[in-house]
């Protein structure tokens, strides 16, 4: 038996088990009125592990992370196709309960937007539309949420004071903790760290690399350094199409697709 | 082929540090290249000012490697490259620290004439000179696969060796003959085994520099693999 030196396996995709998957997409299709954005995507998002969405602006990787908690139909003229299954069950229904659905799949964008109050009612603000009423159960399922976000030590002698007073780390990683105090299953975070400098990005990386231990995390990511640091599975979206997905050591260091290659390399599309 | 073009990418400065990086190797090459010719003409002609020349010149052969190195580290703290961009500078690494390697040895060759260890036998020396100039063609074809990333013809050369390693154990033979027919001096012997072993070595490392080649245009990884595996590696698409 050869000794193992380095020892990054990583479940294949190609073999996930359901127990393994967090989110089964099928055939998943989108326009915008007559716009075609996202066309026949058929992919298995492996369950705690990040999962990173790669690939140039427009190619539909911040439509396709919204498809999972269906935000796009916010908008009037989307039409969705296809299913994804979230624990076995299509959420593409009309009778999906979409709040529910959205409090077991959380969501974070690019800019910080913590709600105009103050650092504890942020947190406290979906556990409250869920009905929790007691202070005490409220106070330790804040403190978890900014444990798991590692803002606590940072907030937690200023739980009271508005949330614009945090800066823009703190105020994303608030947002985090908002989104973890409902205790979701998968968290989508969209460019979660292109509004912040160096060094507070590691600070966010590190945390998505600590969270994977209880939940599903897919990042929408520019940053392919990024996608490769943090990220176990990766994939390459263009035009609307997925591209590539593959383990992510795999997919930066030797790409089957072309499209990949110039992609990842810089070269011209 | 799988000829990779490393002139695609969008930053023109990124184009032309990767081509550099590539003529660099080839530079480097070229440069040993004459080393090994130039030692062959030191043993052919018992040339022993050229031969000196050859000792000096390794000091050039080492910095460019120290060179190499630095540019390769500039280029993945400052460029992160991946994939092919990211092989090539992997490739490039491994293979100056072979193209560096053979240096040494022929350092140790050339010492046979500076210090006048050639055996006397004309034909013993002409057997060196020839399995010599084998080695120089087997590094002209390994440098010339590396320039236009073919491994096809890496794989043509990377075969060449076993040659070489017939000639290398037929003048052994020849060697140990000699040795018990005049037994004398053991210590003049011993160095022109050493020698005659690093010629070989040299053929091992240009072995080396086109499993890195495969690597590099490919992605396969075939070093230590036996000759047939190898081919049924290459046998891929490699797409």
């Amino acid at each position: 038996m050869m000794l193992k030196l380095f020892d990054y396996e990583k479940p294949d995709l190609a073999e996930l088990s359901e127990a393994q998957t967090a989110l089964r997409v099928e055939n998943l299709s989108l326009h915008f009125g007559n716009k075609r954005v996202l066309h026949n995507i058929n992919i298995r998002i492996p369950k705690n592990q990040i999962t990173a969405f790669i690939g140039q602006s427009g190619c539909g990787k911040s439509t396709l992370l919204a498809c999972f908690n269906r935000m796009n139909e916010l908008a009037s003229n989307c039409v969705v196709s296809g299913n994804v299954y979230f624990n076995n069950r299509n959420i593409n229904t009309p009778r999906e309960n979409l709040s529910r659905l959205r409090a077991r799949i959380g969501m974070v964008f690019q800019k910080p937007n913590p709600f105009p109050m103050n650092v504890y009612d942020n947190v406290s603000y979906g556990l409250r539309l869920q009905g929790m009423k007691m202070r005490r159960h409220m106070d330790d399922a804040v403190e978890r949420a900014l444990i798991e976000a590692a803002l606590w030590d940072e907030v937690k002698d200023r739980l009271f004071e508005p949330a614009y007073t945090l800066s823009g780390g703190q105020q994303q990683r608030l947002v985090i903790a908002r989104a973890l105090a409902l205790q979701p299953e998968i968290l989508l975070l969209d460019e979660p760290t292109s509004a912040l400098d160096p060094l507070t990005t590691l600070i966010i990386e590190e945390l998505m690399v600590k969270l994977k231990q209880r939940c599903t995390v897919i990042v929408v990511t520019h940053n392919m350094q990024q996608a490769a640091r943090v990220s176990d599975y990766t994939a390459f979206l263009h035009q609307g199409e997925v591209v590539e997905f593959n383990n992510s050591d795999t997919l930066f260091t030797l790409p089957e697709k072309k499209k990949t290659e110039d992609y990842i390399t810089g070269r011209y599309g | 082929m799988h000829q990779i073009a490393f002139n695609t990418h969008i930053s023109a400065k990124y184009n032309a540090e990767l081509e550099n990086l590539r003529h660099s190797v080839m530079t480097m090459g070229g440069a040993i290249e004459k080393q090994m010719v130039d030692t062959i003409r030191s043993i052919r002609e018992n040339h022993c000012a050229l031969a000196e020349q050859v000792i000096m010149n390794d000091i050039k052969i080492n910095s460019m490697e120290i060179q190499i190195d630095e540019e390769c580290m500039r280029i993945i703290a400052t460029r992160h490259p991946t994939a092919s961009d990211l092989r090539l500078v992997m490739t490039v690494s491994k293979t100056t620290a072979d193209i560096e390697r053979m240096g040494d040895e022929i350092e140790r060759i050339a010492k046979l004439v500076t210090r006048d260890k050639l055996p006397e036998s004309q034909e013993l020396k002409s057997s060196m000179a020839n399995i010599g100039d084998r080695v120089v063609d087997m590094m002209r074809g390994t440098l010339d696969a590396f320039a236009r990333q073919d491994d096809a013809s890496a794989l043509d050369v990377y075969e060449s060796d076993n040659v070489i390693d017939a000639e290398y154990k037929k003048l052994l033979s020849r060697i140990a003959e000699e040795m018990q027919r005049a037994p004398g001096d053991m210590q003049n012997w011993l160095d022109l085994l050493w020698a005659m072993r690093s010629l070989e070595r040299i053929g091992d490392r240009c072995k080396n520099i086109c499993e890195y080649v495969v690597y590099l245009t490919r992605g396969k990884d075939v070093r230590h693999l036996p000759m047939e595996s190898l081919q049924e590696k290459m046998k891929g698409t490699g797409e």
